[in-house]
C-alpha cells in the first residue's frame, strides 16, 4: 500500500518535473531553445569521448609498467615464444633473483635509502626554514637572495658539478681542517657530498623546494603569528608550534618530490661516488652490471633484446618501493599539491 | 619608577624591526652558508675555469689563463656543439606548446567530475615518480650500454601504426606533406608527451581549482558553451599557470641530463677537458636564458591577472 502510493506519487512527480520543463521551454525563445539542445547533446555525448581519452591514455601510461611486471616473472625463453603475449608460460621467480643479486640489491637498497630518505628529510626542513624567512622577514638584501634562490632554480647543476667535485674532494671549512690536521679532507664516496647540501637547503633541487615553500607561508594567515607573538612566543618557537602543523599536508607533498628525486637522480650522486651505491646508479649501469653477472664479461656483445627480461626485472624492483609509497600516499600527492602552493 | 621603564619600552620599540630582520637572517642563514659553498663559490669556479686551460691537480685546479680561446673553439672548432644546439633548441621548440596544450586539455578533463576521477588522476601522476630517473632512460630505449651494439636498443613503450592507418583511410595522408609530418610528429610523440607532461598538468589542475564557482555560473547563466566556457572563463584563469609551466618546461627539457647538448658536456668531462666543458655549459646557459626571457617577454603581454 505504503510502495503503491510512493510510486504513484514518483509518477507524479515525474509528470509535472516535464510539464514543468515542458512550460519552461515555451516560455524560452529560440536562442535559449537551441542552447539547452546543444548543451543535452553534449552533455550524452562527451562523456563517452571522455571515456575513450581518459582509458586510452591511462593504457598508454601504463603499457611499459604492464610490460615490465609481465616480463621479470617470465623465464628468458618465453620471449621468443611467438604464443606468450603477455601471460608468461612458464611463471617463475628466478629472474628477478638473479637481477637483485646482480645489483647487490640487499646492500644497495639499504645504502639507498640511507642517503635518500635521510637527504630528503633534511632538505625538506631546511627548505622550509629559508622558504619561512623568505617568506615572512623583511630584511636588507632580501631581494638579491631571493634572485639568488631563482638561479639555483635557473643554473643546470652541470655547470657546477665539477668545481663541486673539487670542493669535495679536497674538503676544508674555512681553512680549519687545513690548520688541525695539516691536510683536507677527501668526502668523495662518502655520504657527506649528499648530507652537507642538503643540510644547507642545497641539494638536489632544493631552489624550487625553498620556492615552493615560500610561496605557501605567503599565502598563510599573518593572524596566526601576531597571536602567537603577543602571547610572547619567539619566531622560531612560533614557527615550529604554529606555522609546520598547519603545513603539514605541504610537508608530505614536498618530502615525497624530494624522495621521488633523490630516488631518482643518478646524476649528482654519479659525480660524487666512484662505485654504484645506489639504486639509480645500478641502474644506470644495468646493461654493465647484468653481463658482469649473467656471462661474467662486461664488455660482451649481447643484444638488448637477449637482456630484456632481467633489465625489466631490475626496473621493477627499482621502482617498487616508490610506487608502493605512491600508492599509499597518493591521495596526499595528488590533492596535496593542489594546496601545497606550488601555484600562487 | 617611571622614567627607566618608558626608556626600557623605547628601547625595545626601536629595534624591533631590526630584530625581526635578524630573526630573518637566523632564518636563511643556514641556506646562506650553503649557498655560498655549494653554489656561488663553484659558480665562480666554473667560470673561471671556461677563461682557462685547466688541469686536475693535486690541491684543485690548476691551468693557465687562455681568454676567451674556449669559447672560440666550442663555437668555431667543436664538431658537435652547433648541430646539438640546434637540435635541443627545435626540439625544445616543438615539444614545449604540445606538451603546454595537452596538459591543459588533460586538466581540464581531470577536472571534471566522473566516475574513477580518483584512479585517473593516480595514473596521469604517476610518470612524475618515475620519469626523472634512470627507469625511464631503459623503457624509452636510451640507455648508454656500453657501446658495442647501440643499435639493438629498443624501448617497450606503447607504439602503434593505428592512427596512420586511420589518416591513410580516410585520405588526410596525402593532402599535405607538412601536415602529415606534424600529425605524425604528435603521434608518434604521444608516449613521451603523456611521460613528461605529469607535473604541468598538475600544475594546471591547481590553477583550475582557483577559478571561483561564480564565474562558472554566471557563464552558465550567460548559457555559454563547452568552447566559449573555456575560452572566456578557463583560459584567462590559467595564463599565470601557462607562464608558470612554460618555464617549467624550458629549464627541464634544457637541463635535462639526457639532452644532447648535456651528454656532450659530460663526454668532454669525462676526456679530461673542464675548461672547455665549462665554456660549452656557460654558452648554452646563456642562451637558454636568452631564450626564455625572449619568450617571457612576449607571452608576458597576454597574461591575465586577477586584480584582488
Amino acid at each position: 500500500m505504503a510502495m503503491d502510493t510512493a510510486r504513484e506519487n514518483l509518477i507524479k512527480d515525474n509528470k509535472s518535473k516535464k510539464e514543468r520543463l515542458k512550460k519552461r521551454k515555451e516560455s524560452m525563445n529560440k536562442e535559449e531553445l537551441l542552447y539547452l539542445r546543444r548543451k543535452q547533446i553534449f552533455d550524452k555525448v562527451w562523456p563517452f569521448f571522455r571515456f575513450l581519452i581518459i582509458a586510452g591514455l591511462c593504457f598508454v601510461i601504463l603499457y611499459p609498467l604492464i610490460f615490465m611486471i609481465s616480463c621479470a616473472f617470465r623465464e628468458q625463453s618465453d620471449m621468443n615464444d611467438p604464443t606468450v603475449m603477455w601471460i608468461p608460460r612458464n611463471l617463475t621467480l628466478s629472474v628477478i633473483k638473479e637481477t637483485a643479486t646482480a645489483m647487490k640489491f640487499d646492500e644497495t637498497i639499504i645504502n639507498t635509502l640511507k642517503l635518500n630518505i635521510g637527504c630528503s628529510f633534511v632538505q625538506v626542513i631546511t627548505s622550509a626554514i629559508t622558504g619561512y624567512g623568505f617568506a615572512r622577514f623583511k630584511f636588507k638584501g632580501r631581494n638579491i637572495l631571493f634572485a639568488v634562490v631563482i638561479m639555483m632554480i635557473l643554473v643546470p647543476s652541470q655547470i657546477i658539478l665539477i668545481p663541486q667535485y673539487m670542493q669535495f674532494r679536497y674538503f676544508d671549512f674555512l681553512g680549519l681542517f687545513k690548520l688541525f690536521t695539516g691536510d683536507t679532507i677527501n668526502l668523495i664516496n662518502t655520504a657527506w657530498t649528499m648530507y652537507l647540501p642538503a643540510f644547507t637547503a642545497n641539494g638536489i633541487r632544493a631552489g624550487l623546494m625553498i620556492l615552493i615553500f615560500r610561496q605557501f607561508f605567503k599565502g598563510m594567515p599573518k593572524e596566526l603569528e601576531d597571536a602567537a607573538y603577543l602571547d610572547g612566543c619567539g619566531p622560531f618557537r612560533t614557527f615550529v608550534v604554529i606555522m609546520i602543523p598547519n603545513a603539514l599536508s605541504s610537508f608530505l607533498t614536498v618530502f615525497l618530490f624530494s624522495v621521488v628525486w633523490y630516488w631518482n637522480d643518478y646524476y649528482v650522486s654519479n659525480s660524487f661516488f666512484t662505485s654504484n651505491q645506489t639504486i639509480a646508479l645500478m641502474l644506470k649501469n644495468i646493461d654493465t652490471v647484468l653481463k658482469m653477472a649473467l656471462f661474467n664479461d662486461a664488455s660482451l656483445a649481447v643484444s638488448a633484446r637477449q637482456l630484456i627480461v632481467w633489465m625489466q626485472a631490475g626496473c621493477l624492483i627499482s621502482i617498487a618501493p616508490m610506487l608502493i609509497l605512491y600508492i599509499v600516499l597518493q591521495k596526499h600527492f595528488t590533492e596535496g599539491v593542489e594546496r601545497s602552493g606550488l601555484v600562487g | 619608577m617611571e622614567k627607566p621603564k618608558e626608556m626600557k619600552r623605547e628601547k625595545i620599540k626601536i629595534p624591533y624591526e631590526r630584530r625581526k630582520a635578524m630573526y630573518g637572517y637566523g632564518f636563511i642563514s643556514l641556506w646562506l652558508i650553503g649557498t655560498i659553498n655549494f653554489f656561488i663559490i663553484p659558480l665562480f669556479e666554473s667560470f673561471k675555469y671556461s677563461f682557462k686551460n685547466v688541469n686536475p691537480e693535486a690541491g684543485g685546479m690548476e691551468g693557465n689563463w687562455v681568454g676567451l680561446q674556449n669559447y672560440i673553439d666550442v663555437f668555431g672548432k667543436d664538431p658537435y656543439f652547433r648541430p646539438y644546439l640546434i637540435e635541443v633548441l627545435i626540439d625544445i621548440v616543438s615539444k614545449v606548446p604540445l606538451i603546454l596544450i595537452f596538459s591543459l586539455f588533460i586538466a581540464v578533463i581531470l577536472n571534471q567530475k566522473f566516475k574513477g576521477r580518483v584512479f585517473a588522476r593516480a595514473v596521469f601522476f604517476l610518470p612524475v615518480i618515475i620519469a626523472t630517473g634512470p627507469v625511464y632512460a631503459i623503457i624509452t630505449g636510451n640507455l648508454n650500454t656500453s657501446g658495442n651494439d647501440n643499435a639493438s636498443q629498443f624501448s617497450t613503450m606503447f607504439q602503434t601504426d593505428f592512427v596512420t592507418e586511420l589518416l591513410e583511410f580516410t585520405g588526410v595522408y596525402g593532402l599535405n606533406e607538412k601536415l602529415t609530418e606534424n600529425i605524425k610528429l604528435v603521434i608518434d610523440n604521444v608516449f613521451g608527451l603523456v611521460w613528461n607532461a605529469g607535473i604541468q598538468i598538475l600544475i594546471f589542475l591547481a590553477g583550475l581549482q582557483n577559478i571561483p564557482s561564480t564565474a562558472r555560473e554566471a557563464a552558465q547563466i550567460e548559457g555559454a558553451t563547452a568552447w566559449e566556457y573555456f575560452w572566456k572563463i578557463t583560459f584567462p584563469y590559467v595564463t599565470p599557470m601557462i607562464i608558470a609551466n612554460l618555464i617549467f618546461t624550458i629549464i627541464d627539457s634544457f637541463t635535462d641530463p639526457t639532452n644532447k647538448v648535456m651528454t656532450r658536456v659530460l663526454a668532454m668531462q669525462y676526456e679530461w677537458v673542464y675548461g672547455k666543458a665549462a665554456a660549452m655549459v656557460w654558452s648554452y646557459f646563456i642562451i637558454v636564458l636568452i631564450v626564455v626571457g625572449l619568450i617571457l617577454a612576449i607571452v608576458n603581454k597576454f597574461v591575465y591577472y586577477e586584480v584582488d
